[in-house]
Formats: structure tokens, sequence, C-alpha cells
């Protein structure tokens, strides 16, 4: 597979689907593992993380999980091209960026994926569309179990599956929910939130996870806490814990509603036009005016925009996916040229003019 | 009485280690005992006079089962990572590093997780070394306990059987 071709790739998380109240994109369940037989990866030589590869892709070829499933070396790649994983979620931005023998392996709808050689040997992940916590877990248990049966992993009995930071040891499981929650944002609660998030042990990140901001009112809510708490119980909590804040979202848009119904449906149309019309675009601009119309979906303002056009719309205009897409060095703004070009093009594709 | 690493400052605290079944006292000010890695924890005036230097031996015995010696800290044998290494850069250094580390990672994990016992997926199947027996970490725990209620004489009993059961 040609990897600019993933451009094309409808990744199956972007779906829309569940998306509890149009404010959960998706949810992402993320195990840490390491082989027991070998040192850290921070600590492998050149030779060591080759024989890693080697074990788990010969062993992933027979889980049928992965049969139909890509590999990339990183260092085959130009800066680009895993740039465009990173905005794929496919590899973490740390990934992108480290030297060695390192890689990615993921299914045909982009729905399993294991990184090979990041922190830790391997960091299975599966990401589903809306708020599926317990069916993402349950996939990357299975994936889990497939490998585990031919590659011994590092673990103890009091401190379950060792890795190589500490505050991933235990059941190694981070689960992650993206939700957007741009009324919280407006009436400057989210402070409020991501304090009290805290309070319980929970992280609150950007869209691109770890290390990056929030744009255009999208946040990642993940779970701190791997050690003491079984796995269907961190899965339980995150679910829980995103329901009251999709209740406290409901709130904020409510009582903005309440108080400026004109300026808020204003707010809507206005990113609507500017979207459909607009001949440059920058990345954060786009982001913020797509907040704008996602909320006038799940306000029910815009009818019959499917959340997975704009979820889609969100990730093809991406920096790297730009770059991919018109296969030529395109400058930063060339890029916004081209962002604006292709909204309006798929916007006209989908046909839907209210 | 002078410290015996600098010998100007007044010594707080006597740290026994035994070179080569030599044993040897070095009475310690806090600045010196501090660059040896070595915890001083300064106890009120008047306790200082009823329980002297136990107390300190003590404290320091439990510095070092949890590894933090003079020479750097412990090291892992399988992969040479020390503990000093390990505080630097954030990650271990191979799944044996857990061993090498395991009281200093024991308080580690409690303080990260607010727990330090695994609870969920078990081994398909298991690889790491036997786990620490319980009782080690009992009387780890009493000994803990013993030299808070200043209880000296359980202390070090208890002391002895940890040395005993760790094979030393």
């Amino acid at each position: 597979m040609n990897i600019e071709d993933l451009v094309y790739n409808a990744a199956g998380w972007l779906s829309g689907e569940e998306d509890g109240e149009g404010m959960v994109v998706s949810c992402r369940a993320r195990l840490a593992r390491n082989l027991a037989a070998w040192p850290f990866a921070p600590k492998t030589s050149l030779d060591d993380q080759e024989k890693i590869i080697e074990q788990v892709l010969s062993t992933a070829q027979k889980c049928h999980h992965m049969r139909d499933a890509a590999f990339f070396q990183m260092n085959t790649l130009q800066t680009n091209q895993r740039q465009l994983l990173v905005e794929r979620h496919l590899i973490s931005p740390a990934l992108a960026k480290s030297k060695g023998q390192r890689g990615v392996l993921f299914n045909a709808d982009e729905s399993l994926s294991v990184m090979i050689n990041e922190e830790d040997h391997l960091r299975l992940q599966a990401i589903l569309p809306g708020l599926q916590t317990h069916a993402a877990w349950q996939q990357v248990d299975a994936l889990d179990d497939a490998l585990n049966s031919e590659l011994e992993w590092a673990q103890s009995e009091r401190w379950g599956f060792l890795t190589a930071c500490p505050t991933n040891t235990g059941t190694g499981l981070r689960i992650s929910v993206l939700i957007h929650l741009p009324a919280l944002v407006l009436t400057e609660d989210m402070e409020r939130v991501v304090r009290g998030l805290a309070r319980m042990a929970f992280a609150v990140r950007g869209f691109y996870g770890e290390g990056t901001n929030a744009v255009g009112n999208l946040f990642q809510i993940s779970n701190q806490v791997t050690m003491g708490v079984p796995e269907e119980e961190i899965v339980e909590e995150i679910s829980e814990v995103t329901q009251q804040i999709m209740g406290h979202e409901k709130e904020a848009q409510a009582a903005l509603l309440a108080d400026a119904p004109a300026q808020v449906e204003d707010k809507v149309w206005r990113a609507y036009g500017i979207l459909r019309h607009a001949r440059v675009l920058s990345g954060q601009e786009f982001m913020n005016l797509l907040s704008a119309v996602r909320l006038g979906c799940s306000l029910g303002m815009i009818d019959g925009l499917p959340l997975g056009f704009i979820n889609q719309l969100m990730i093809i205009t991406q920096p790297s996916h730009l770059q991919a897409e018109s296969r030529e060095d395109l400058s930063p703004a060339d890029r916004d040229v081209r962002r604006a070009e292709l909204v309006r093009q798929r916007w006209a594709e989908q046909g839907e003019s209210p | 009485m002078k410290c015996g690493v600098c010998a100007k400052r007044e010594a707080v605290v006597a740290y026994t280690h035994i070179v080569d079944d030599v044993k040897q006292t070095l009475l310690l000010c806090h600045e010196c005992a501090k660059e040896k890695n070595i915890e001083v924890q300064v106890a009120p005036a008047e306790q200082t006079k009823d329980a002297p230097v136990l107390v300190k031996e003590i404290k320091i015995e439990l510095a070092k089962l949890a590894g933090a010696e003079g020479d750097g800290g412990a090291r892992c044998p399988t992969c040479g990572m020390s503990y000093e290494e390990f505080k630097k850069v954030g990650r271990l250094g191979c799944p044996h590093c857990y061993d090498a580390f395991s009281s200093q990672l024991e308080r580690l994990l409690k303080r990260i997780h607010g727990d330090n016992r695994h609870r969920g997926k078990g081994p398909l199947k298991a690889v790491q070394s036997a786990p620490v027996p319980d009782e080690l970490e009992r009387l780890r725990a009493e000994l803990a306990q013993a030299v808070a209620e200043e209880a000296f004489e359980e202390a070090a009993q208890l002391r002895d059987r940890i040395r005993v059961l760790e094979g030393k």
C-alpha cells in the first residue's frame, strides 16, 4: 500500500456513529506491553529493535485481527508521511520524531493498530467512533490475548504489566474519549471542568494527545491511574465521567441559547457561510469554524449534515493530508488556499444546502 | 562531636556500614550525609537525648533496605541502570529494574496511582521472577511502624529477621 493512499481511506473512527448527542467524536483504548526478554525500548540497540519488530510482525500475521494489516517502518518514511500517520491518530507525535527501528502496524479500517518500539515495545490501540469505550476495550483486549499467545509479556503478579514508565504500570490501559465541548469553552466553564477532572485523576489533553493544545474545542479525556483498578472499572469510570461532562456541556448549551439565541445562531451560520465560500483558510480558523458548524448540528440548527462528513473534513484538511493529497510540496500559504478549495469541493459533493 | 567527613559541622547521624566484614561507623553532619544519599530525619531535641544513635541507625538501615546506599544507589543487575539514573530519565531500563528497585517503586507507584497492587488482567503466560514474599513485606511495614512508635527493641528484632529473610 502506498502511504499517500491513506488520504482516501475512510477510517472507521470518523464515521460519526454512536456520537453521544453529537459531542463524542471517538474513543480509544490503548495497552502498553513489553516483551519479557528484552530491555525496555529506550535501552534497546538497533539490533534489538529489529528483532523485536520481526517477532511482533511474525506473530501479528497469524492473528486474524491483523491479517490485512499494513506495516510502515519509520526510518523509511519522510517527515510528511510520518506526520500523516500522526494526523490519522495511528502513531504518537513521539514516534514520528524518534530515530531507530520503529514502526506501526494497522488494519484496513484503522480501528486496530500496534506501535512497535515507541516508549514500550508495543502500544496496542483500538479506536472506534463515538462513545464505545467498552467495545474499544474488548477489541484491544482480544488483540492483546492473540499476541500474548506467542509473545511473552513482562509482567509480575503484584504489579501487573511492567512498562518503561511507572505511570503505565499495572493494566497499561489508557482509555480516552475525544469530545467536542464548545459551549463549556464559550461560557468559560472548561477550566473548572478540567480542574474537577484532575482531582478525579483524569487528564484532559488536546486533539493530538500528550503535549498538544485544544484546537476546535476538541478535548481528549483519559484515565491517569493504571494500577489497582481493574480494566473494566477504568472503562466504566471513563464512560461515566464522559456522560457527566456531556451533561455539563448540554447545560452550557442551553444557557447560551437562553441568553443569546440570535448570537448563537449567527455564529453557527456565519461559520457555515465562511466554510462554504472562503478562498483562504488557515488550519486554526478552519477548526474553529468547523467547531461552530458541529455545534449547529448538535443543537439541531443545521439539518442533514452528517457528523461523519464533518469528521472526515477535519482530518483531510490537516497539513500533511493536504500535502499528500496534492502530491507536491505546499508552502503554508499554498496549503491555506488548498484547504479552502478542498472544503468547498467536498461540501459541494456532499450536496448539502439547507 | 564533629562530622567524620568534613570535620567542621556538628555530626547529627551515625552511619554504620560493613566493608569486607569490618563494621565501620561514621558520624556525619547533615550536609555530608545528604551527599552520601543518607536520609536524615532530625528528631526533636528531647528524643535525640533519649534514643540517640539507635533511631538513626535504624533509619539508615531503612534507607538501605530501600536501596538508597551511599554509593549512588542500587543498580539493576540485568541492565545496569541505577535508581539515580532512572530518576533523571523517568524510564526504567528493563523489566528486572522492577525487582532491583522494588522498595522505591513500591512507594513511587503508590504516589502515582494511589495504589501499588495490580488488579485486573492476569497473565496468560507469567514470565517475571518470583514475587517478593508477603512475609518480607509485612516485616518491613512492621519495622517502619515500630520505628515510628519508637519501639526500638522490637525494631531491632524486626530488622534482624528481615536480614535473615533477605539472606544477608
